[in-house]
């Protein structure tokens, strides 16, 4: 009876200093993919679960992930300027500048590469970079991991979201870009034109949408396709605003930041930048690769009148021997006007994609 | 158990295991992919992007881009694809790779350009592998109402024969809308195994013949640009035919 007593007092010590038992129930994601978009494809080996996107977007608010723990994700792609960086380069936690500008994080789902020179193929690669890179986040991943996993309520987190002990960059990159995928933008004023002009169903707050659209923007938007106009639709076209290409969009006539060909090695990439969506484009500015341009009427204009020759001009600019589209005052209005219909307010207010702490 | 009970059942397992049927393993199936591949050539030359050809008035020209659609391509009620994208610059020669048996595929028509029946469907609607999905048509669809580019041919050229040899001309070449979409056939395929059941029959796409077929010739100096847009009719025609006469059997 002695001993019984003795093992009964040892099992409920044992059990009451066990660790706190986190369970492995992940719990599916459906992502709402507006009507007229494609299908996102999921990395078979990254499924969307609520448990992942909850860490993700944690972790792309973390400040630990830097070496001093003074910026996360969110400092060079902040909500309030489209998920990019008001400043033409963002500066690291040692002072340096970037030479590029931060990209817009949206639709990323839908990329085919990442970065300016498309030098990551996917997401969850693209993700690793920031964190040892010297001149941003500047910390070894072994040391960041060490930080989260010092953390209890990351402990718990990451298994919740992947099933098993233990944190490494991978599974940090994998929640990342679950979060970044459930960032989807599709509810602009353009996407009511766009699901208007091709006989898609308006819900009742889409027609009311309509209901509000200008004149001025529908002949923006003409304006925008149209190959004698401004003839932006070559490179920003589709639901998504873009094609997946690298073009030299004519901004300088020799290169200092080479683009694609540092990546690919080939003479004709150089000077070529991924095309960027223009969802957003009135809050993600400055503008192009090396954020040159503060305001949509520089970039306007260089369309219009600065285009600069070279051998790797896309030949879509096709007045580019001319300079450019040579759009009139009132035509850069327009034009300005339909850009702003590209901005979706619920996407930058969405509570889903705020910093939870 | 005593010694008798386990002797008796030691020899009935031993005789059930013995008299058991040979075990003869079932034949994998396998499943035959056909392959049609399209080879670039600029007469008796494999051609690639950025080669300098010369043209027969002299012109050098460098093929920057070369995109096209087929669709329907089918032998009398055997389909063997709804749609297919030739992409040089991003998928090399390959044209389409699909399940399919051989012997039903010794000819094939269908269309070059995309078949009204699907040119002015939503792009996003079409499943993630189809070459009609948005994702994968991407700089190949203009818009609903026109809809997919049907052929794709940019290319840089030089046409004054002087001491610059500099190719600062553009041509390109974008022609779609359903009045302009060709019909194609091939008889006499000599489908190839490959290996693993990857049955290959090649094409080749001749851009000595687009550029000069029979009287029918475009030239760059003056005949560079078609969007098929209102009053490009006459070339875009041109262009699309002289395109569609340019495949053959490789």
């Amino acid at each position: 009876m002695k001993y019984l007593f003795f093992i009964f007092v040892s099992m409920v010590i044992f059990l009451s200093c066990k660790k706190d038992k986190v369970g492995f129930t992940p719990t599916p994601y459906e992502l709402e993919i507006p009507s007229h978009f494609p299908d996102m494809i999921i990395p078979e080996d990254n499924p969307m679960t609520v448990e992942g996107i909850a860490l993700g977007r944690k972790l792309f608010y973390e400040e630990r992930l830097s070496g001093d723990n003074t910026i996360s994700c969110a400092s060079c792609h902040a909500p309030a300027s489209g998920f990019s960086d008001p400043n033409q380069f963002s500066v690291g936690i040692d002072g340096i500048p970037g030479t590029r500008n931060s990209m817009a994080l949206i639709n990323l789902g839908w990329q085919n590469f990442f970065f300016w020179d498309g030098r990551s193929k996917t997401l969850e690669d693209q993700i690793l970079e920031p964190v040892p890179n010297p001149i941003e986040m500047h910390q070894e991943w072994k040391d960041a991991v060490a930080k989260l996993n010092a953390d209890k309520t990351y402990r718990n987190m990451f298994f919740r979201a992947f099933g098993e002990s233990g944190i490494d960059s991978l599974k940090v990159s994998k929640a990342i870009a679950q979060f970044l995928r459930t960032m989807i933008s599709g509810s602009s004023k353009f996407d009511v034109m766009y699901k208007w002009e091709n006989s898609l169903p308006l819900n009742s707050n889409e027609q009311t949408i309509y209901a509000t659209i200008t004149a001025e923007e529908w002949a923006g938007y003409d304006l925008f396709k149209s190959l004698n106009g401004a003839d932006c639709f070559h490179c920003h076209n589709g639901p998504l605003m873009q094609v997946q290409k690298f073009s030299n969009n004519g901004l300088d006539a020799t290169f200092t930041d080479h683009g694609r060909r540092d990546v690919t090695g080939n003479p004709s990439d150089d000077g070529k930048f991924k095309v960027p969506t223009l969802r957003n484009i009135a809050l993600t500015g400055p503008y192009m690769h090396d954020g040159r341009f503060n305001t949509l009427d520089e970039v306007i204009e260089h369309y219009s009148s600065g285009i600069q020759m070279s051998s790797t001009i896309d030949p879509m600019i096709e007045y580019a021997s001319q300079g450019g589209v040579q759009l009139d005052a009132f035509e850069k209005d327009l034009l300005k006007k339909f850009l702003l219909t590209l901005t979706d307010y619920d996407f930058i207010s969405n509570p889903d994609f705020q910093d939870p702490d | 158990m005593n010694w008798k009970l386990r002797t008796i059942f030691a020899v009935i397992l031993i005789t059930v295991v013995a008299c058991k049927d040979d075990k003869v393993e079932d034949p994998v199936p396998t499943t035959m992919y056909l392959r049609i591949t399209m080879q670039p050539v600029f007469g008796a030359s494999d051609l690639s992007l950025n080669d300098t050809v010369t043209t027969s008035e002299g012109y050098k020209v460098q093929f920057t881009n070369l995109k096209c659609y087929f669709s329907s391509l089918k032998n009398g009620t055997s389909q063997l694809t709804q749609a297919a994208l030739f992409d040089y610059e991003s998928n090399g020669i390959q044209v389409l790779k699909v399940p399919g048996d051989p012997s039903k595929f010794s000819s094939l028509s269908g269309f070059l350009g995309v078949d009204p029946e699907l040119n002015h469907d939503d792009p996003s609607a079409f499943p993630n592998s189809s070459p009609l999905n948005i994702m994968i048509a991407n700089d190949m669809h203009w818009d609903w109402n026109p809809g997919y580019i049907f052929i794709k041919v940019e290319a840089k050229v030089d046409t004054i024969p002087d001491a610059n040899t500099v190719l600062d001309h553009f041509v390109i070449f974008h022609v779609g809308t359903d009045p302009f979409i060709q019909t194609l056939s091939f008889s006499g395929l000599n489908w190839t195994n490959n290996g693993n059941d990857v049955y290959t029959t090649p094409l080749k796409l001749d851009l000595q013949k687009f550029l000069q077929n029979g009287s029918q010739i475009i030239d760059l100096k003056t005949e560079y640009t078609s969007h098929t847009m209102s009053g490009q009719e006459v070339l875009s025609e041109k262009v699309i035919q002289n395109f569609a006469a340019a495949i053959s059997v490789y």
